[in-house]
């Protein structure tokens, strides 16, 4: 990871991934020479139950009374109660982007459908009155697509992303994961992190 | 004569209903949920009775509930009627030693005289050591009975184990005997009225090599050597299903009360509260009339001896999940070579204070 991104010839000013003297392996003492004190045995072992022990009282304390607006030691997540809040980087159900007037940004130009690995997406274009292509049928079968992201970088008009809905991807019966283009408008605002980040990570790529 | 009788009954009623009652199915609970909140989890809460979960109280049950309807299973070629037995011969003494282990002092109550202990034995502490012995015999049956290599393997490492911290712990005991002079636990416990004349401030050594004796004649972490599962899948109760598996599992629980107890009677001043005798209770409560006071002087006897035995589950429980599995030579190492020497030297020490003291 110390190699700066030159995807162009031209180095990027800024480093990308973990910086080289943080991945330097730090020297590990395989077989220290026990001191006195450690060879004893009893009061490590009773540093180590106090660390513990520790850990022990102060959750204790918490679970007793949990402290307010304090960050909480705890990480466990009860799933179906509490959901987990994604990065923009999580790659979930792929959505259809639309426009302030609730229409679809796509224009058919049907790269997703060539780029698209599992051959999950079928696009039917047509004109409209204006003489510009949209997509009469977007079709995605939630039963082939894989989440790999390529229909949203191949997209020249931001109008695929993946989105971070990971509820309701499986179905019972594989007719209910074919998804048509109303089920996968989604609003411009709730994808938004998502816009942010893959102009981000794809902006590098100049298309 | 009849009122022996009763008084008997009660006792062991009274032990039975907490050992077995109490303490045998709380403390699966107890372990799930300490090892959960020492490791920053929240542990088990998801077994509901009509939306009420009690952090997770209700899973003891549920537990019970699914071993009992599951499949009774004897492995073919499995020595039917050892297999049969073994459980029940390791579960038996773990609940029969408690017996000797006094939980409270002695009362005059309606002009009868009460000893809050099952048995009043004379040698008291090498009934413990006999019947902890016996223990043995239910694990390396179990392990030889199930006719599987790993059971097998674990049988013959259960009883190096035990064998070798029993002689061990025989010698640690040895050092409170010769400062107390009995054998007897009620003697012991009553002369640890004071907090100085606690075992642990006389045998300090003693209590730190008993308690490591005790842990791994138990055949718990650090030294769950015979169950080991990330060698030996589950040790000598690898082909044990339903209720002769928690057999195995109450026999565990309950040793861990039972060597709670024995710390506690042997080191930390059974019965008493810190310079509170047993007289001075009475007089305390002496509003509630003779009998009144006797029973309440009884009633806090036993609750602080419970407080103790429960820190001591604690402490036990903690130790457990905190430090890792020792290898099996440095088990062995530890037993002879460290605290075989070291309790010899303990008893030195003690005999030589004694004659100059």
């Amino acid at each position: 990871m110390d190699k700066k991104t030159d995807f162009d010839q031209t180095k990027l000013e800024e480093m990308v991934g973990v910086p080289l003297d943080r991945l330097k392996p730090k020297r590990v003492h395989r077989n220290p020479e026990l001191t006195l004190w450690e060879k004893i045995y009893v009061p490590e072992v009773v540093r180590g139950l106090g660390i513990t022990t520790r850990h022990f009282v102060s959750n204790m304390i918490g679970f007793v009374a949990p402290p307010s607006g304090k960050k909480r030691s705890i990480f466990t997540v009860y799933y179906p109660e509490e959901k987990v809040e994604l990065p923009p980087a999580y790659r979930g159900r792929p959505v259809l982007v639309a426009k302030a007037d609730g229409t679809e940004k796509c224009v058919a130009c049907g790269l997703c459908e060539k780029i698209c690995p599992a051959k999950a997406i079928t696009i039917e274009a047509l004109e409209n009155a204006m003489g510009e292509r949209y997509p009469y049928k977007y079709t995605l079968d939630g039963s082939r697509c894989v989440y790999c992201g390529y229909c949203e970088e191949v997209c020249p008009k931001e109008a695929i992303v993946m989105s971070a809905e990971y509820e309701g991807l499986a179905e019972r019966d594989r007719r209910q994961m074919i998804y048509s283009k109303e089920q996968l408008l989604r609003s411009e605002e709730s994808v938004k992190g998502r816009l942010e980040y893959i102009r981000r990570i794809y902006a590098k790529w100049n298309y | 004569m009849f009122a022996d009788m009763i008084e008997s009954v009660a006792k062991i009623l009274f032990i039975f209903t907490v050992n077995l009652g109490f303490f045998a199915p709380i403390l699966g609970w107890v372990e799930r949920k300490q090892s959960a909140l020492m490791q920053d989890r929240i542990g088990a809460n998801r077994a509901d009775v009509g939306g009420f979960t009690i952090i997770g109280l209700f899973h003891p049950i549920s537990d019970a509930i699914k071993v009992i309807m599951k499949e009774d299973f004897i492995p073919a070629g499995a020595e039917k009627l050892l297999h049969t037995l073994a459980p029940a011969i390791s579960l038996i003494p773990a609940i029969i030693t408690f017996a000797v282990v006094p939980f409270g002092g002695q009362y005059e109550l309606f002009g009868h005289h009460v000893n809050l202990v099952i048995a009043d034995l004379d040698v008291g502490i090498l009934y413990v050591f006999a019947f902890s012995g016996l223990a043995t015999y239910g694990v390396v049956l179990a392990g030889w009975a199930s006719r599987n290599n790993w059971s097998l393997i674990g049988g013959l490492r259960a009883s190096a184990q035990m064998l070798s911290y029993e002689v061990a712990m025989g010698l640690t005991v040895i050092g409170v005997m010769m400062v107390y002079g009995t054998l007897k636990l009620t003697e012991i416990g009553a002369m640890q009225e004071s907090l100085f004349h606690w075992g642990v401030f006389l045998q300090p050594l003693g209590f730190i090599l008993f308690f490591t004796c005790a842990v791994a004649e138990n055949k718990r972490a650090p030294f769950d050597m015979p169950e080991a599962e990330s060698e030996l899948v589950a040790g000598y109760f690898t082909e044990y299903s339903s209720f002769k598996f928690v057999m195995f599992w109450m026999g565990e629980f309950l040793e861990i009360v039972t060597i709670a107890g024995l710390v506690t009677t042997l080191f930390f001043g059974a019965w008493h509260i810190p310079f509170v005798s047993d007289s001075a209770l009475v007089s305390f409560f002496h509003f509630a009339g003779p009998n009144g006071a006797a029973v309440l002087a009884m009633l806090v006897n036993i609750t602080t001896f419970f407080v103790k035995v429960c820190f001591f589950i604690w402490l036990q429980m903690t130790i457990r999940w905190t430090l890792p599995r020792f290898r099996y030579d440095q088990v062995m190492k530890l037993c002879w070579k460290m605290i075989l020497p070291l309790s010899l030297v303990n008893i030195l020490i003690t005999g030589l204070v004694l004659l100059n003291g």
